[in-house]
């Protein structure tokens, strides 16, 4: 074995160490909820805190289950996640293609603003979207709270798909023209699909933006939209804290996105690599 | 080849997202959600925003509310700092989405002037049939702007297998040269704190201690300076702040003095904490929120071994910290006969909610008819306490809970650290009230 591969070989069991841990730094409380979830009520607050549980049970999910309107959480997180990816992309797809094909000083100045507005704290609109809805008649519903997740959403859409469109390269679009295309034509038998990966990561970023958003659920949900971040977060009252169901919750809403990130998750790297690579 | 190969893929996905956007916009625009009731819209409902632990004291009466006059009652729970944030926007905007509240006392002097005066409902009988603090506190500039639906205050918890062992009594009257009993006063509370902080397994580890010392939450230090006799908690009706004074350097001092007999992490341990040490049987005295003894787990290690009593006393005597939460009325709604009859309902039939998961209520009477019942042995320790005289409210100031987060918590936080210099955190922290309160 020379030098070489002898460094090789370290670097790799570095790299792999490295992995590791980190790994197990983000895994690690998700694990312990996970865990968690299944111990018995007295064994979720124990002093100090065991990592397995004594005894397994899955009383906590029964109970979480249990909860009203925990079941309809469910459906408006997803109702709401899917409304607020649907807007951002149809909004966001549009504005990333005039953006990068038109190249106008306005254009640039748009996203620039778009990536400014995503600094902007969410209560600062928050606040005002309370009257904005109510005024519209739409207030509790998932509608608007979909539209206040796009606010946030919107932004990041918007220069996720500058970045693929910006890959594509535009004698794609110009061979397409040729075959008698017109322009949106051509954005849409052309580029999207080229750029599938992308809309793929950025469905998935916009999606997650929602499922995990508490603020806004929080100030513009009641009855008929409230979101599960909401049911969750309420298993911590001001008299005591419901470890087990909250962790079998948490649990429970945590599955459909590992889910879609494991299914798409070559489309997320492929996107993800796309839109690192100018053409 | 490859462009017809992608034709065939947004096909499909315009087919499938088509379909899903209609049925989508289709649910959402028509106002459903899938919802947990429905909206409290008609003439015959009304909605309660709540915070989610309170929410089963108030089940029960809206239950019965339906029954008597057919107005069904919808709760939004909410989690607590939520729920000051939400009251918060919703006041600031002007769009309500409720028309009954039940609020934490700490925040009737901030939401006031968006409240319904409640005077005409606080008649003489309803006052002489509430704790002197909770009627105090429901004022805010001379007018009733919360009526109580609930109340709490921290009581003594002990654990009589331990209190009644005889070893124990034993060794502890050679040690202390009196009788093992519940303590009442300060001293007696660190002298046994000291005893009962024991290794009673024999490997060199202590095992149970015998208090614990809140560092992330300010009431049991604020009940400990009522129970200096300190007359205005922080800050006075005149503004001045009270912090660094003589009365306020004793509660600290007491407070922090009980360090050596508490688990480690002092400054980290909040309310959940302490329960959790307590019915893990890791304590041998608490100082808690009385609702706690209908929390304890049947399967706990201190199951059936939990005794009660009035909160201990100091040089001012015994004090604890009302804990009330109180239905109010935004005069912004459009349905302030039905939440005002609600509200006065709830008053009227503040008994049921005794047989809640809190097991809580507001009126004298109320507890006082169920103290001698097995399962309510906290109501008289509870109502000892909040009768006794050095017992005050927190102070009606907009700015309390920015003095809480801000000044409070921090310096206890800090003065549970071993050496601090207790004085000097009083200061600052004066300084810092003041600041906040201009």
């Amino acid at each position: 074995m020379n030098g070489l591969e002898t460094t090789r070989i370290s670097s790799r069991v570095i790299l792999w160490i490295a992995l590791v841990l980190l790994v197990v730094l983000y895994g690690f409380p998700f694990l312990y909820m996970l865990l968690t979830s299944f111990k018995t009520p007295l064994e979720t607050i124990a002093v100090p805190p065991t990592v397995l549980p004594s005894t397994w049970t899955i009383e906590n999910y029964a109970s979480a289950i249990g909860r009203d309107g925990v079941v309809a959480s469910f459906v408006n997180s997803v109702v709401t996640a899917v409304l607020s990816t649907l807007i951002s992309l149809v909004l966001a797809v549009p504005a990333a293609y005039a953006v990068t094909r038109f190249r106008t000083r306005f254009g640039r100045f748009f996203i620039v603003g778009a990536l400014v507005m995503r600094m902007v704290p969410p209560i600062v609109i928050g606040v005002p979207m309370i009257a904005i809805f109510r005024n519209l008649g739409i207030s509790d519903t998932s509608f608007a709270l979909a539209i206040a997740h796009a606010t946030i959403s919107l932004p990041l859409s918007i220069w996720l798909m500058s970045s693929f469109f910006e890959a594509v390269p535009e004698e794609l679009e110009e061979a397409a023209k040729i075959d008698g295309a017109s322009r949106l034509g051509a954005l849409w038998r052309v580029v999207l699909p080229v750029t599938a990966g992308g809309v793929a990561v950025t469905a998935i970023f916009a999606f997650l933006a929602s499922w995990n958003e508490f603020l806004f659920a929080l100030l513009l949900t009641a009855t008929r939209s409230q979101t599960t971040p909401i049911v969750i977060a309420n298993f911590q009252t001001q008299f005591g804290l419901d470890w087990g169901a909250m962790t079998a919750l948490a649990v429970l809403y945590s599955v459909p996105v590992i889910l879609l990130a494991l299914v798409l998750q070559r489309h997320i790297v492929a996107g993800l690599t796309a839109g690192a690579v100018k053409g | 080849m490859m462009l017809r190969k992608h034709r065939q893929i947004p096909r499909r996905v315009l087919a499938g997202a088509t379909g899903a956007l209609a049925a989508l916009v289709a649910v959402t625009l028509t106002g459903c959600g899938a919802g947990g009731g429905t909206t409290a819209s008609g003439d015959d409902s009304i909605t309660v925003l709540v915070e989610a632990g309170g929410h089963g004291e108030l089940q029960p009466i809206a239950d019965q509310f339906e029954k008597d006059t057919g107005t069904s009652v919808t709760f939004v729970e909410l989690p607590y700092d939520g729920l000051y944030n939400r009251l918060n926007s919703e006041f600031s905007s002007g769009a309500l989405s409720f028309d009954v509240a039940a609020l934490d006392s700490i925040w009737l002097p901030t939401f006031a002037e968006a409240l319904t005066p409640l005077d005409d409902m606080m008649t003489d009988d309803v006052q002489s049939d509430l704790f002197p603090a909770l009627v105090t506190e429901a004022q805010v500039d001379g007018s009733f702007v919360g009526m109580p639906a609930w109340t709490n205050s921290e009581i003594l918890y002990y654990r009589t297998d331990l209190f009644e062992d005889p070893a124990q009594q034993a060794a502890f009257k050679a040690e202390y040269g009196y009788d093992l009993v519940p303590p009442t006063t300060w001293e007696q509370y660190a002298d046994i704190a000291a005893f009962f902080t024991q290794d009673t397994d024999g490997d060199g580890q202590v095992d149970v201690f015998g208090t614990d010392v809140k560092g992330a939450v300010e009431t049991e230090w604020l009940a400990t300076l009522s129970q200096t006799g300190e007359t205005e908690m922080v800050v006075g009706d005149d503004g001045a702040v009270s912090l660094g004074d003589a009365e306020s350097l004793e509660a600290l001092d007491f407070y922090t003095s009980l360090l050596p007999y508490a688990p480690s992490g002092a400054a980290q341990l909040d309310w959940a904490g302490s329960q959790n040490l307590f019915n893990q049987g890791q304590l041998a005295m608490m100082r808690f929120w009385a609702h706690a003894y209908k929390q304890i787990p049947a399967d706990s290690a201190v199951a059936g071994n939990v005794g009660v009593t009035t909160m201990i006393g100091g040089p001012g005597g015994v004090a604890g910290v009302p804990g009330a939460w109180y239905l109010s009325v935004p005069s912004g709604t459009s349905k302030q006969e039905k939440a005002l009859e609600f509200v006065q309902y709830a008053y009227d039939h503040n008994e049921l909610s005794v047989d809640t998961d809190l097991g809580l209520a507001s009126r004298i009477s109320v507890l006082e008819q169920y103290q001698d019942e097995p399962g309510y042995e906290n109501y008289g320790p509870l109502i000892d306490t909040l009768n006794a005289a050095s017992t005050i409210p927190r102070p009606a100031n907009p700015q309390w809970q920015e003095i809480v987060d801000s000044a409070l918590i921090p310096m206890i936080q800090k003065a549970v650290v071993p050496g601090a210099d207790n004085q000097k955190l009083l200061d600052e922290a004066k300084a810092q009230v003041e600041s906040i309160i201009g």
